[in-house]
């Protein structure tokens, strides 16, 4: 099967009147019609396929009728195509479609009782006309809040340009707008104003490791963490996972880059959690102070282990400090891994007693310690934490 | 432009009577080519097979009538060749059939006749090359209580022969071959030798597939009486182990061409939405299922469904649709649950937390391996002796929270390898001896915990390797 003629677009449809036989659309000389999209509708919202609708108004003969529609050079999943009728969908019949070999087209023989226009639904699986997500978010110059915005980034190398096409991420408003072939679009999605933000720092070996190992000085990583939930400004849908990059108003009306990170796919009520960077402002060194091995019966042991932490705040504001601790990178470090679980409990010597049972597991408890801000010598006040645990049941 | 007919039925008309078939050997013959009335097509779809039948008007003259019959360039098993009389066949006999050793992709019936006129012949063979697949379009509504559910199938034809006015027929089921047509047709007739082998091997095998077979000739020869005069219908009904459908008609599947039809449509097909959590069968997450069944309260159930594609789409309020997945069910018998698999739920989420680990119940065993002591034998236990058996506990609850509107019905399946105490308030069930689960509805807006515990019996104290349900306290 061959087009009739160079098409402006990729994907046509034809419509050749009068009855035919099916599968020989292309033979002979016949009289042909190419009605243009009337509606295009780009559904986003399935995270691994776009489908696109669209509508044309194509004019039947009473009788059988050849309906062609050909994809040239565009990526349709061809098994995806689907003809359904708007206009009298009881009567005029789709009676089979055919593939012709080696064409990226297709043909359905259609029954029409009588002849007339007749408005058509097309649709098809596409590839590549993919689509991303970004944030940008511009936090204030105190940090206490932000203005975050959702982007939808469509890319369309699907060699098939969409004049006026409405788009639907599956969430937020649907948007109008043409996009052209290899063009990249970028949309505002949706906008939150005044989100808070909780800026965190948090000490734990096992997932950030050591800034400095001979020293044992931690690398302390400071995240941005938004709540998506609606006293927070957010929590409408969850967040789709994508880039986001943070600026802060640098209170001289302009604003500086903090840093991006990717985000994942955040549900309504999580957290959003984004690196930003790493603070050497706040000195945390980490020393397994104590080891002792205590026999329970036969090779059966309980290790006795205090964790101590010396923490340094060189910044001219408190901050609350997370540890975190791995109970099998412990277990790990003072006796080996034995593959088993860990079983563990606080023990009454240290000072981090408080768990923080929401952002805690069973293996990685969580505590919070409030730092005092650098005083006005420029020295920062030394705190010392211990973590006193009994790792029990060890052979 | 596709050759047409590359089968071909040549009748000799000077003499026939007189020639023995070795006289086609000559260089000069006079030949009719009596062309093809009707065709119809049997496609498997279990295996590249597919059972033509075809017949054509032949003028015979009284005596021996020699019938050359060639199929170049297609992918015919020459063993399966066979010539029938459909009329007059009182009258008429094969003689002999014969395999030119020269002429591949050829054979010649010597037909003796008692009468001069015409007579209708069906001739049958298996050709390699036409397959057939169906898919399944469902458009949910925007309440997802019910949907519209068509079938189709797609016939393509790489059989090296345009097969025109057809009467397609499409079998669903496992049939036995026990050589490929394909390598038949590549390989054309197997030796003496090789046949004789071949009977001797699988002779069992080879009488159910020609019985099989001879109830196909049988329905499709009245199928084929009828529907010159039958309306456009799709006949769809079982045959032994297998399920037929006839497709409307006749259609016409031109070499390398495939064509698409629609098989079924139901219209309003209720269905139920479950979550499930089954790591065996949909991996490590909470899965969202459209449950329907095929069966006629569901406006299905007139016909299996043939193991294919479906395609799931829902109203999306917008004048438009949503496209929700992609996935290949398998076959599904009248009356059996058609699961459509939606993967994880955006709006569901689950999260499963360990939140304690301990160990009791230890034994210890002397250095030579004779002696085992409970820890209540405390001062016999020397320092050396070694950990015998023990009991891993792990206390684990399901969190699921639930953002949609309406509540919704989960089931968690677990499997747990080795010697196992499940310990639940859920009233789990055993769903086989390694795999408890349990149900529980979730709320809109409010997490729900689902908790158990864990016990692993190790070492000595294993002494199964099964799952034991318990009730708390």
């Amino acid at each position: 099967m061959h087009l009739p003629f160079q098409w402006r677009e990729a994907l046509a449809i034809w419509i050749a009147l009068g009855t035919v036989l099916a599968g020989r659309a292309s033979a002979g000389v016949k009289l042909i019609t190419l009605p243009p999209r009337e509606r295009v509708e780009i559904q986003l919202d399935n995270p691994n396929a776009t489908l696109v609708q669209e509508e044309r108004t194509i004019p039947l003969a009473r009788g059988t009728n050849d309906v062609v529609f050909a994809w040239a050079n565009t990526n349709i999943d061809k098994s995806s195509i689907q003809l359904r009728f708007l206009t009298d969908p009881k009567n005029i019949k789709v009676l089979s479609v055919s593939y012709p070999p080696g064409e990226n087209a297709l043909t359905w023989q259609v029954y029409s009782p009588q002849a007339g226009s007749a408005r058509v639904r097309i649709s098809y699986i596409i590839g590549q006309l993919d689509k991303s997500f970004a944030y940008r978010a511009i936090a204030a110059h105190d940090e206490e809040t932000l203005t975050l915005w959702q982007y939808i980034q469509l890319h369309n190398n699907a060699n098939e340009e969409f004049g006026s096409a409405g788009m639907w991420a599956g969430f937020g408003q649907r948007i109008e707008r043409p996009i052209g072939v290899n063009e990249t679009k970028r949309l505002l999605l949706s906008r939150f104003d005044d989100v808070p933000i909780k800026k965190t720092y948090i000490a734990d070996l096992a997932r950030y490791g050591y800034l400095d190992a001979g020293k044992k000085q931690l690398r302390i990583p400071m995240h941005y963490v938004l709540k998506n939930d609606t006293d927070n400004g957010l929590g409408k849908f969850p967040l789709m996972p994508g880039k986001a990059r943070i600026f802060q108003d640098d209170g001289r009306g302009t604003i500086a880059f903090l840093g991006e990170d990717w985000a994942g796919f955040i549900p309504r009520d999580d957290e959003m959690t984004l690196y930003l960077g790493v603070s050497k402002d706040i000195v945390v060194k980490r020393t397994i102070e104590r080891r002792t091995q205590k026999r329970v019966l036969g090779r059966l042991y309980n290790y006795d282990v205090i964790v101590k932490y010396e923490i340094e705040n060189f910044k001219d504001q408190p901050v609350v400090l997370d540890i975190a601790e791995s109970m099998p990178a412990l277990r790990a470090d003072i006796h080996g891994d034995t593959g088993r679980q860990v079983e563990w409990t606080l023990a009454p010597k240290g000072t981090l007693t408080e768990i923080d049972r929401e952002k805690s597991t069973a293996d990685r408890p969580v505590f919070h310690v409030t730092l005092p801000p650098r005083g006005g010598d420029q020295k920062a006040v030394k705190q010392v934490h211990t973590l006193h645990v009994i790792i029990k049941n060890e052979w | 432009m596709l050759a047409t007919n590359r089968r071909h039925l040549v009748a000799t008309t000077l003499g026939a009577a007189l020639w023995p078939a070795t006289a086609l050997a000559g260089n000069v013959d006079v030949s009719t080519v009596p062309e093809r009335d009707t065709v119809q097509l049997t496609i498997y779809n279990s295996e590249d097979l597919t059972l033509v039948r075809e017949t054509r008007h032949i003028t015979f003259a009284r005596g021996v009538n020699p019938l050359q019959f060639s199929w170049a360039n297609t992918l015919i098993d020459p063993s399966s060749v066979e010539l029938r009389f459909i009329t007059r066949a009182e009258k008429l006999d094969v003689l002999d059939t014969t395999y030119p050793h020269d002429k591949p992709q050829m054979l010649y019936w010597n037909v003796a006749s008692e009468f001069d006129g015409d007579a209708v012949v069906e001739i049958t063979y298996f050709t390699s090359g036409i397959t057939w697949a169906a898919d399944y379009v469902c458009v949910s509504d925007l309440a997802e209580e019910q949907m519209s559910f068509e079938g189709f199938v797609r016939i393509t034809n790489n059989s090296g022969e345009d097969y025109e006015d057809a009467q397609m027929r499409l079998v669903v089921g496992e049939i036995n071959l026990v050589e490929k047509v394909a390598d038949l047709a590549r390989r054309g007739l197997i030796s003496a030798d090789e046949a004789r082998a071949y009977r001797e091997r699988d002779d069992g095998v080879r009488r159910l597939s020609r019985k099989a077979r001879s109830e196909l000739h049988d329905v499709v020869a009245g199928r084929m009486a009828e529907a010159a005069a039958a309306p456009k219908q799709i006949i769809k009904e079982g045959l032994s182990e297998y399920f037929i459908y006839t497709i409307e008609g006749t259609e016409t599947v031109k070499h390398t061409w495939s064509k698409r039809m629609r098989l079924f449509q139901g219209k309003a097909v209720p269905f139920e939405i479950k979550y499930r959590y089954r790591p065996a069968e949909y991996g490590q997450q909470l899965v969202r299922l459209f449950i329907l069944r095929n069966d006629e309260t569901s406006s299905l159930g007139t016909t299996p469904l043939p193991d294919g594609m479906v395609r799931l789409f829902r109203d999306n309020g917008r004048d438009g649709l949503s496209f929700l997945t992609a996935y290949h069910t398998k076959y599904v018998p009248i009356g059996q649950e058609i699961e459509l698999n939606l993967g994880r739920d955006p709006e569901v989420v689950h999260e499963r937390l360990r939140l304690r680990s301990w160990r009791d119940n230890f034994w210890f065993r002397d250095t030579k391996g004779r002696k085992y002591f409970s820890r209540e034998q405390g001062p016999q236990i020397r320092n050396n002796y070694p950990v015998a058996g023990w009991d891993d506990h792990e206390q684990w609850v399901e969190r699921i929270r639930n953002y949609r509107d309406q509540p919704i019905d989960v089931e968690l399946r677990l499997t747990l390898q080795g010697h196992v105490i499940f310990t639940s308030e859920l009233s789990p069930k055993l769903h086989d001896y390694r795999s408890p689960q349990f149900t529980a509805q979730i709320e809109p807006a409010k997490p729900m915990d689902l908790g158990y515990e864990v016990t692993y019996r190790q070492g000595i104290n294993h002494d199964q390797d099964n799952v034991t349900l318990k009730q708390p306290g």
